[in-house]
């Protein structure tokens, strides 16, 4: 009886040893998009990696910058492009460098020597592309129909014009949502771009101010649009069952949402398709904003090679075709499928227009005026009146005025 | 009064002369000595926790409030007062500061007080017990999801406005957890729901030790049931009221869960309180030195509060004796 005890307890530390081993030795890759769980984990299986999310972002923030903070970089995670990659991920210094993994992408042809640029930082490459999207109008063909609207807007003027068609027809023209807190600057963004791409780009280093005309124009003309009835409930948090279920005709997404809008029963082709927001004025060149997402690995797990393997598989034709596939998302592998019909339709519109590409306002502004901006745009969709435009414009010129007369 | 004296007997002296011995108090510091290490033994895991997981980190932070600590750079670099400076120049401080003593205060006042209507009011009632339970019930559950079941009530389309506009028949679209005037009213009724069940409980316990014999005489001699109760039962809850309003003020003060998920969609969430707003700075702007200020502050109040609560335990203490 003893010597079966003894046995049991040996047995019992055995498994438990090599289920230990058998979790230090997997790859983790944390990230903060729970709803592409599925899909990340369908590339896992083929790449050898095991995701894990943490959401929402704020917590996922939370917890990279604490485990940066305290030696403990995850392995292989994701982050944001733009200024908060550079100072927040690459100024650490804990983040590897890819330049020799690029090189052999970039030799074999599967991705552009471009596409390396958001991740680019002082000449290295510090990541791989996760995704590679662009800012679209989703818009529903059937809603569209029913309201009698034949074809897509070319300009500004058709698309309010087609928003008064729909709103007569009953239908709301455009989903609004403050999901998660950080939707804020989606129009914002947007309608700056259709004004004045210049006076945008110059938010991202303090050459233009929030008291330019042209921003208090973007609030006016966002405004309008809510006092005419264009917009759904912004309180709403569920952006993709509104936008499935009816709830609006348009949607200002990523078309990384192709997914998860196939997913709540939309049809691509059928009950959705997109369109480029069109410029206010004709003289405006043609260009969308852009979001490439960051794959990236510590230091020390560029060591392990069974992390730089999975990094490897990943932006493989093998790795990005079940991405492709699962996720309906491109990450710039020019050798995978096409996800979907939408991002061929895009992408030709961008060869055709010569369009060019604007970094996301998250992405484009300092880290350190993110937050209290980013709350400042959604306290106007909550109360979208020109008195609030305007406290909002002030304290978003104070924020930005402040950082600018610091860090110039 | 005389002192009265007793003379040893010769036992006594011979006793008293053998300890006296040098051999005898030898061996009694010897002892002494090794009941010291013993005890030191076993005291060792709790001050070796305390100093390591507990004080050091303290002080730590209190050093941290004093760097330019940001986003990985700064640790090295004295700061000063600027952070302190900082804080109290800035306009989010005050309010987040203005915040958190609506949210103590509330959180305080309301479980108190309908608990100890509860604690009173439930004894002797047909199924008390499970009356009980069923108040004590939300504590078990995890906060955060506490937070997420109540987001939902306040919906725009959610529970809460369904029902009045059941009750009303007109319709209603009110914005519970994004507006100004509502948001902390609301995420209070939620702490009150989760937390009024524990309070009962505290005070149940205080009710149960309270003597019977006082409330007896204090009848026989024709008091009314509010007389005995503010007159005999409150004196004599004071003690437990004591330590209850102190656990609650220090939740509340440390409260963030609940603020944090209830106040997702509403701009001003950075602000619902001072934990709120510390978490904020630290981990979501990555100023992590003036992020440890603000938890110095938030700690200094806290241990103030407590201080004032512990002077207060002791003349409850002194009145109950």
């Amino acid at each position: 009886m003893k010597t079966l005890l003894s046995r049991a307890i040996f047995g019992a530390c055995l498994g438990a040893m090599s289920a230990i081993t058998a979790i230090a030795d997997e790859v983790i890759l944390t990230h903060d998009k729970a709803f592409y769980s599925t899909f990340l984990q369908a590339v896992g299986d083929v790449c050898g990696f095991k995701e894990q999310a943490y959401t929402p972002p704020e917590q996922f923030k939370a917890f990279v910058q604490s485990s940066i903070a305290s030696g403990q970089t995850p392995e292989m995670f994701t982050w944001w492009s733009g200024a908060t990659f550079r100072d927040e991920m690459v100024a650490t210094g804990q983040i590897a460098q890819l330049d020799d993994l690029w090189a052999e992408l970039i030799a074999n042809g599967s991705f552009t020597a471009a596409s390396a640029d958001p991740f680019t930082v002082d000449g290295h490459k510090y990541a791989l592309p996760l995704a590679f999207n662009k800012w679209v109008m989703f818009y529903n063909p059937t809603l569209f129909a029913k309201a009698g609207i034949t074809g897509e807007p070319k300009t500004w003027d058709e698309m309010m014009a087609d928003a008064d068609t729909l709103k007569a027809a009953g239908i709301t023209p455009f989903v609004a949502t403050n999901q998660d807190g950080w939707r804020g600057f989606i129009w914002f963004e947007e309608i700056m771009i259709r004004l004045s791409p210049e006076k945008y780009l110059g938010l991202f280093d303090g050459t233009t101010s929030y008291s330019d005309p042209v921003v208090h124009q973007a609030f006016q003309m966002w405004s309008d649009m809510y006092a005419k009835g264009y917009f759904s409930d912004p309180r709403s948090n569920q952006e993709v069952v509104d936008f499935a279920g009816g709830g609006g005709a348009m949607n200002l997404m990523g078309d990384w949402a192709v997914g998860l809008l196939t997913q709540a029963g939309m049809e691509v082709g059928k009950t959705l398709d997109a369109f480029v927001v069109p410029n206010v004025s004709a003289d405006t060149p043609a260009g969308m904003i852009y979001e490439a997402s960051p794959l990236m690995i510590s230091v020390e797990a560029a060591k392990n090679p069974a992390v730089m393997d999975a990094m490897r598989c990943w932006a493989s034709d093998e790795g990005a075709t079940v991405w492709a596939n699962t996720s309906g998302l491109f990450m710039g592998n020019l050798n995978a499928p096409a996800p979907n019909a939408i991002v061929p339709k895009i992408n030709k519109f961008s060869i055709d227009n010569n369009a060019a590409l604007y970094s996301r306002w998250w992405e484009g502004v300092p880290a350190d005026l993110q937050g209290d901006s980013v709350a400042a745009f959604a306290s106007f969709m909550l109360n979208p009146t020109m008195e609030q435009a305007d406290k909002v414009i002030a304290q978003v010129t104070g924020l930005h005025d402040a950082y600018w007369a610091e860090h110039k | 009064m005389t002192l009265q004296t007793t003379a040893l007997s010769e036992d006594d002296t011979a006793i008293i002369a053998r300890l006296k011995r040098p051999s005898f108090a030898g061996i009694d510091r010897v002892q002494r000595r090794r009941q010291f290490w013993i005890a030191m033994l076993f005291l060792a895991p709790a001050v070796i926790l305390t100093t390591f997981v507990l004080l050091a980190p303290i002080l730590f932070n209190v050093w941290l409030s004093f760097t330019k600590w940001k986003k990985f750079t700064g640790l090295d670099q004295f700061a000063g007062l600027a952070n302190y400076t900082n804080l109290l120049n800035n306009p989010q401080f005050g309010e987040a500061s203005t915040n958190a003593v609506i949210w103590v205060t509330a959180s305080l006042v309301l479980p108190v007080g309908l608990g100890l209507i509860f604690a009173l009011s439930l004894r002797g009632l047909p199924f008390e017990n499970t009356l009980k339970t069923i108040i004590f019930l939300p504590r078990v559950i995890a906060p955060t999801s506490i937070g997420v079941i109540w987001f939902y009530v306040y919906a725009p389309k959610g529970l809460l406005n369904a029902g009045i506009e059941a009750v009303s028949g007109a319709p209603v679209d009110i914005g519970w957890l994004y507006q100004d005037n509502t948001i902390m009213a609301s995420i209070v009724v939620t702490y009150l729901w989760q937390n009024v069940g524990l309070v009962m409980v505290l005070l149940l316990l205080g009710l149960a030790a309270i003597p019977k014999d006082p409330i007896e005489a204090a009848r026989m001699d024709g008091a009314t049931p509010w007389q005995v109760f503010v007159h005999i039962v409150l004196p004599l809850l004071l003690p437990t009221l004591l330590v209850v309003s102190m656990l609650s003020i220090i939740a509340g003060f440390g409260a963030f869960d609940l603020l944090w998920v209830m106040g997702l969609g509403y701009p001003g969430r950075r602000t619902l309180s001072l934990s709120v707003y510390m978490y904020f700075e630290g981990f979501s702007k990555g100023s992590w030195a003036y992020a440890a200020a603000i938890a110095v502050v938030l700690g200094a109040i806290t241990l103030v509060v407590t201080w004032a609560q512990a002077w207060l335990q002791v003349r409850a203490d002194g009145l109950k004796g």
